[in-house]
């Protein structure tokens, strides 16, 4: 199997067309190997070589002078062996290398060397450097440890979470996965087949933390080393769970406590959590006449523990794999010594009402809003922010991509537009001062 | 509380010179459990039990016992971690009482269902409403069906050798059920009296290996899915509950053997010999008989010697074994009698009894003849069940020898005019 | 003898993506590469500069040993295919060796047409077609003080070129057709092409034929259809290819000028396949099966051959060759994608900008870009392949098309295939 590879990447939707990736691309190279096109409906395109996998222009070489690096995926040009018979440009359906009108010889992206300059002058984030691939290439090699057909939602990204982690934990873990989703898609297992090649257990729904700091425990008594891991649901969590939850952080129980926020009861039929948010509609906060969805806004569980002081806090997304990847590597750590708590917000298919296909962009669109924010916290460092919470956009490009929160008035989206800027600025003063003391 | 009915002692097993000591039940059960060398006690306290909690630290942090300590955050958490543990093959204890005992309901109910062998102290506790922090013993009664063994001990040396017992009891592999050891709060817990220490070498040869979670366990070097879901009714779901719950029963069931199994080879071995599952005091000619239970017993013994130098023919049965019921052993023991007094130290609010009264009920059944028994309820609250309240027992449970047909309307409440 | 799964006849764009294909569908099966040349893989088209120097003979090459071995190819130099047996699966090589295949892939080119001259077979000539051919031309044009280039097409224009560089030669182009470069250009473009030649000192004599050819000292005396005699001291014979398919004889695989080869590039015979200048595809624009001699056809149908012969589900049936090519002369770029062609109904759009040399032409036909052929105009050549081959409706904005191929070409491609 080939190996992935960091990419640049285009969002047309977040394009404004400044042009600035071409000014940069062209102050760095000499001309511009970038290319924004207005499109249909003042959208636009881009033209930018895509390093393909079965690059054409290196079929149509007939020099050898373009070659595929298979490590980096970039399509490197050797100007020496070049001899500027322009049959590239044919092999090529997408325009990502043409003739430069300056020195006639092509030109064509090499991703500046793994330092694009075109995405770092992007100012809308349109243009982005992904380098995720690092984690798909490590992860191809990490032994699965659930069993194939986990019985998820249609576009529900639990399953997703659920493979990652426990690759990256590895097998030498016991994984409690308390009533909710995770079990629900089989992490247990039933009628007496496992679920996963791990020691998998279902605690109560109230005391995951407890049971698996007793485990963990055990463990470090018998001088053997085992990830303790949970994988849980906010409701267990946040609401009845909560006591077992403290009081393993207050301990500083040697743990990974993971929890998948899908801000609701959402296995057992949708129903109002804790970490509901305001204005949204559960099957216990219905719509109706008297009722326009949860009266009361969410509990933030993630900052209540910090105030635990655990080892290591953080918040994190899905459709920000490689930074959530950054903050699993180090809560396995933290695990290692001392509680290490991760909050991964996790839209839900069937509960929100949203298209099965939208599941990222859903919670991309959180991040982009400020909704969700993205930070990690150590009692040495303190919080920061792992993603700038600059420019976000306004509530309801959030709201409007699910249906839990159709029926808003104008009123509860502005309550939930003041909650957001509050929220921010309370996170946003705790980084400062982090800062601050830095 | 009166002096505990050791049972005659044989020729001392060690040549060593035995080790008393003064102290209180609560300390006499910490003090079995440093015995029994469990990985793992984790603590909450809650009155009566408090000081048998802050015996456990105080062992720990002095270097005399070698466990994890868990000061966890509530009951619930207490039991949980302790679940833990066990599942990845240690030996684990906690106490807790009445409030207690009610907030782990929940992982106390399932601790019986996964089979884990551990031992939980009930320091009993009369309540939960009306408000009261006294002895009783309505918080074990009120969970005597979730699956747990239960000993009720009668002395301060008891307790302590009950203890540990209860772990050998409870990791045998015919049983491997949960153990409470049943110690009355304020008259056991506070109560001193003079013990003696086994020597630990002896305890150590008499438990012998520890293997708590060879059925069922969290272990990377040993994969598996603890507790996975039985499907629904349209599958086979209904069948795999069923063969969990009759093996329960089964545990339940064989406990009686082991338990008399395990006394017999603690009184070999240390020299002290305890009636296992039913005591019989004076019983052989007796014509009628109290039924007693827990710390009251010594107290009903000293009735029953009043009243026997008085020339009644009465006798005293007392339970130790309450969970599993010991059926066959009181109805061995009701071969005789003519007439049964029950002291209850708790309610059982369905039948208007006590709890124990009902349960021997189901045994009177099993005689081929009526036997006339009433319901008599003491000591709630802390009350002192006095030898004068047993002599009212005595009374009355005589006169019912007059009364040979005659059913059981309602109970006699002892301390209701103290 | 030698067995493998897979037999590639041939070395060059055809043969290596077929490797690739094979390999990302099959990573282990046998495969067998075996070459009548004795280099590593090379280009023709980069033979024209190899003699100009532009390339260095050693550095020419398309791939290294590493790609054979890193592919788990076995790959074989200096074997030229003499026979196929396509019932028993056999190849013979002309040194009498034999090679049994469950699959072949003939991918073995064209060979340089030699016209039916009176006498040319007597005097020294040179053709350019591999890369022996290449450095041989290259040590000529050092000393030729007079040389005559027969054919007008991309070899012969590039080497005509060459020797014009090279400053002390004097350069005469003959070619039979009325204009230069008649695959791919028309009369106007042509005129452009040859100015530039003329301006450089190059004669051109266009619609002109040798009909004779004698020995002249070292060199060559031929006679024009004028009456017009040219001695040249370097005589280069350019006037086209076509396959060399001598080894088929007898084995009933069908062949007009090529190999006939269906949309997954199979020829008539099974386990057969053929691929790039010596097949003959369809033809996108006619249905028919035509010669297509250039490097993109060769490497698309190596794929599709590749694919084919490796069983990958993801094989997308050939689409059909277009004519299209890319030429730079004296610092211009030509660039010529389509069918030249105009059928009825076909509209054409030109722009010619004499004093710049530039020059634009679109053909359209039928809603849809048929054809657009450039000098020094600038537009991507791949995106108006993919115009064409997509049958894109460009007749809401041909003009804006045609006024600027370049950004609107971009346009279209982010809406139909990005």
């Amino acid at each position: 199997m080939g190996n992935a590879c960091n990419t640049i990447t285009f969002n047309a939707a977040q394009c404004d067309g400044c042009g600035l990736c071409m000014t940069a691309c062209a102050e760095t190279k000499g001309s511009a190997r970038i290319q924004v096109l207005p499109a249909e409906d003042k959208t636009y395109a881009l033209s930018l070589c895509r390093q393909c996998g079965d690059p054409h222009c290196v079929s149509t070489c007939p020099t050898g002078a373009l070659t595929k690096d298979v490590d980096t995926g970039v399509i490197a040009w050797n100007g020496d062996k070049c001899v500027d018979c322009l049959l590239c440009t044919v092999g090529c359906s997408y325009a990502g290398i043409s003739l430069d009108a300056q020195t006639r010889r092509v030109v064509k992206c090499d991703t500046c060397d793994g330092a694009p300059a075109c995405a770092a002058a992007c100012p809308t984030k349109a243009l982005r450097y992904v380098t995720t691939a690092r984690i798909y290439n490590e992860v191809r090699d990490w032994e699965d440890l659930f069993a194939p057909g986990l019985s998820g939602c249609q576009g529900c990204n639990t399953e997703l979470l659920m493979r990652h982690t426990m690759r990256r934990v590895g097998p030498d873990s016991v994984l409690a996965t308390p009533p909710g989703c995770v079990p629900g898609m089989g992490s247990v297992g039933f009628n007496g087949l496992a679920g996963t090649k791990v020691p998998v257990f279902h605690p109560l729904l109230t005391n995951t933390a407890a049971m698996l700091a007793g485990v963990k425990r055990q463990y470090n008594r018998l001088g053997r080393e085992v990830t303790a891991i949970a994988i849980a649901g906010d409701g267990g969590a946040a609401d009845v769970g909560f006591q077992s939850l403290s009081g393993a952080a207050e301990r500083g129980e040697q743990m990974l406590f993971m929890v998948i926020d899908n801000e609701g009861y959402m296995n057992t039929g949708m129903q109002r959590s804790g970490c509901t948010p305001f204005g949204a509609w559960t099957s216990t906060t219905p719509v109706g006449p008297e009722s326009r969805g949860k009266s009361q806004d969410a509990k933030n569980l993630p900052l209540i523990m910090m105030q635990h002081r655990c080892a290591y806090v953080a918040t994190a997304s899905t459709a920000y794999m490689e930074d959530f990847y950054d903050k699993l590597d180090r809560a396995i750590q933290a695990a290692k010594t001392g509680f290490a708590y991760l909050h991964v917000y996790s839209p839900c298919t069937t509960g929100w009402r949203f298209p099965a296909d939208q599941n990222m962009e859903v919670a991309r669109k959180a991040v982009e809003t400020n909704f969700v924010l993205l930070w990690e916290y150590t009692p040495g460092q303190g919080l920061r922010f792992t993603h700038a919470p600059d420019n976000p956009l306004p509530v309801t490009a959030y709201l409007k991509v699910m249906g839990r929160f159709r029926h808003l008035s104008p009123e509860q989206i502005s309550h939930i537009q003041n909650k957001i800027e509050e929220n921010s600025a309370f996170v946003t003063s705790l980084a400062q001062s982090a800062a601050a003391q830095a | 509380m009166n002096s505990a009915s050791v049972a005659e002692r044989p020729a001392p097993v060690s040549e060593k010179k035995p080790k008393y000591m003064l102290c209180e039940g609560n300390e006499a059960a910490a003090l079995g459990v440093a015995l029994a060398r469990p990985d793992m006690v984790a603590l909450y306290p809650i009155t009566p039990q408090s000081s048998l909690v802050e015996h456990l630290a105080k062992l720990v942090a002095d270097g005399r016992m070698d466990a994890d300590v868990v000061e966890a955050e509530g009951e619930h958490s207490v039991l949980s971690v302790l679940q833990g543990a066990t599942l990845a093959g240690g030996r684990t204890y906690t106490a807790t009482c009445g409030p207690g005992l009610a907030f782990m309901f929940e992982p106390y109910f399932r601790t019986a269902g996964m089979r884990l062998p551990m031992v939980m102290t009930i320091v009993t506790r009369d309540g939960i409403t009306p408000q009261s922090v006294w002895g009783g013993h309505q918080d074990a009664m009120t969970v005597r069906e979730v699956g747990w063994v239960q000993i009720y001990c009668e002395s301060v040396q008891e307790v302590l050798d009950t203890t540990v017992m209860a772990f050998k009891i409870a990791e045998h592999h015919d049983v491997m059920l949960p153990v409470n050891v049943c110690l009355d709060g304020n008259y056991l817990s506070y109560g001193s009296a003079r013990i003696e220490m086994p020597e630990q070498a002896e305890v150590d040869a008499f438990m012998g290996g520890k293997d708590v979670n060879w059925h069922v366990a969290l272990d990377p070097l040993r994969p598996m899915a603890v507790d996975p879901m039985t499907g629904n009714a349209s599958g086979s779901g209904p069948a795999t509950f069923v063969r969990y719950r009759k093996g329960q029963c089964r545990g339940m069931q064989n406990a009686l053997k082991v338990i008399e199994e395990v006394h017999a080879d603690w009184g070999r071995r240390i020299g002290r010999h305890y009636a296992p599952l039913v005591e019989e005091y004076r019983l052989d000619d007796a014509d009628f008989a109290l039924l007693t239970l827990g710390s009251m017993t010594g107290a009903a013994k000293d009735a029953v010697d009043e009243a026997r130098a008085a020339g009644r023919r009465i006798g005293l049965i007392k339970i130790k074994t309450f969970s599993p019921f010991p059926i066959d052993a009181l109805q061995r023991a009701l071969r005789n009698v003519k007439a049964l007094g029950v002291v209850d130290r708790s309610v059982a609010f369905r039948w208007n009894c006590g709890p124990m009264f009902q349960e021997t009920l189901g045994v009177l059944y099993r005689l081929d003849r009526h036997l006339p028994a009433q319901s008599f309820i003491g000591g709630l609250a802390g009350a002192d069940i006095t030898v004068e309240h047993f002599h009212r027992v005595i009374n009355d449970t005589e006169a019912l020898m007059q009364q040979p047909e005659r059913i059981y309307h309602e109970p006699v409440w002892l301390n209701e005019k103290d | 003898m030698d067995a493998t799964q897979y037999l590639i006849v041939g070395s060059s764009h055809a043969a290596i993506e077929a490797v690739n294909a094979i390999r990302l569908h099959d990573a282990e099966g046998s495969l067998t590469l075996a070459t009548k040349d004795s280099q590593l893989p090379y280009s023709p088209t980069v033979l024209p500069y190899v003699v100009s120097g532009r390339s260095s003979p050693d550095r020419a090459f398309l791939r290294d040993d590493n790609f054979f071995a890193r592919q788990k190819v076995d790959f074989r130099r200096g074997c030229a295919l003499s026979a196929l047996d396509p019932q028993r699966k056999l190849a013979r090589f002309a040194d009498g060796s034999e090679i049994a295949f469950d699959k072949i892939l003939l991918a073995t080119g064209a060979a340089p047409v030699r016209p039916p001259i009176p006498g040319l077979d007597t005097v020294p000539c040179h053709v350019l077609r591999t890369l022996d051919d290449a450095t041989g031309l290259r040590a000529a044009s050092g000393r030729a003080r007079r040389a005559v280039v027969l054919g007008g097409g991309l070899v012969g224009m590039h080497a005509a070129e060459n020797l014009v560089e090279a400053g002390q030669v004097e350069v005469t182009i003959v070619e039979m057709n009325s204009q230069v470069m008649g695959g791919y250009f028309d009369a106007t473009a042509a005129a452009l092409i040859e100015k530039a030649f003329a301006a450089h000192g190059a004669r051109l004599l266009t619609g002109h034929k040798v009909v004779a050819a004698a020995p002249a000292g070292q060199g060559a005396v031929l006679a024009l259809d004028n009456g017009e005699n040219l001695e040249a001291d370097l005589l280069l014979v350019a006037v086209g290819v076509q396959p060399d398919l001598g080894y088929l004889n007898g084995s009933g695989v069908a062949c007009q000028a090529g190999i006939l080869v269906d949309d997954t590039m199979q020829t008539s015979a099974a386990g057969v396949w053929a691929a790039g200048d010596c097949a003959q595809a369809r033809n996108f624009f006619t249905g028919t099966n035509t010669l297509n001699a250039i490097l993109p056809a060769a490497a698309e149908q190596g794929r599709i051959a590749g694919m084919a012969m490796a069983g990958d589900s993801d094989l997308k049936p050939y689409r059909g060759g277009v004519p299209l090519n890319t030429y730079r002369f004296f610092g211009h770029h030509a660039l010529s994608v389509g069918n030249g062609d105009a059928p009825p109904g076909a509209e054409v759009m030109t722009r010619l900008d004499e004093a710049q040399g530039r020059y634009l032409k679109a053909i359209f036909h039928e809603d849809c870009l048929r054809g657009i052929f450039a000098i020094d105009e600038f537009f991507d050549g791949g995106v108006m392949w993919e115009l064409i081959r997509r049958r894109i409706d460009l007749s809401a904005m041909r003009e804006r098309f045609f006024a600027d191929p370049l950004a609107a070409g971009r346009e279209l491609m982010s809406q139909h295939w990005r």
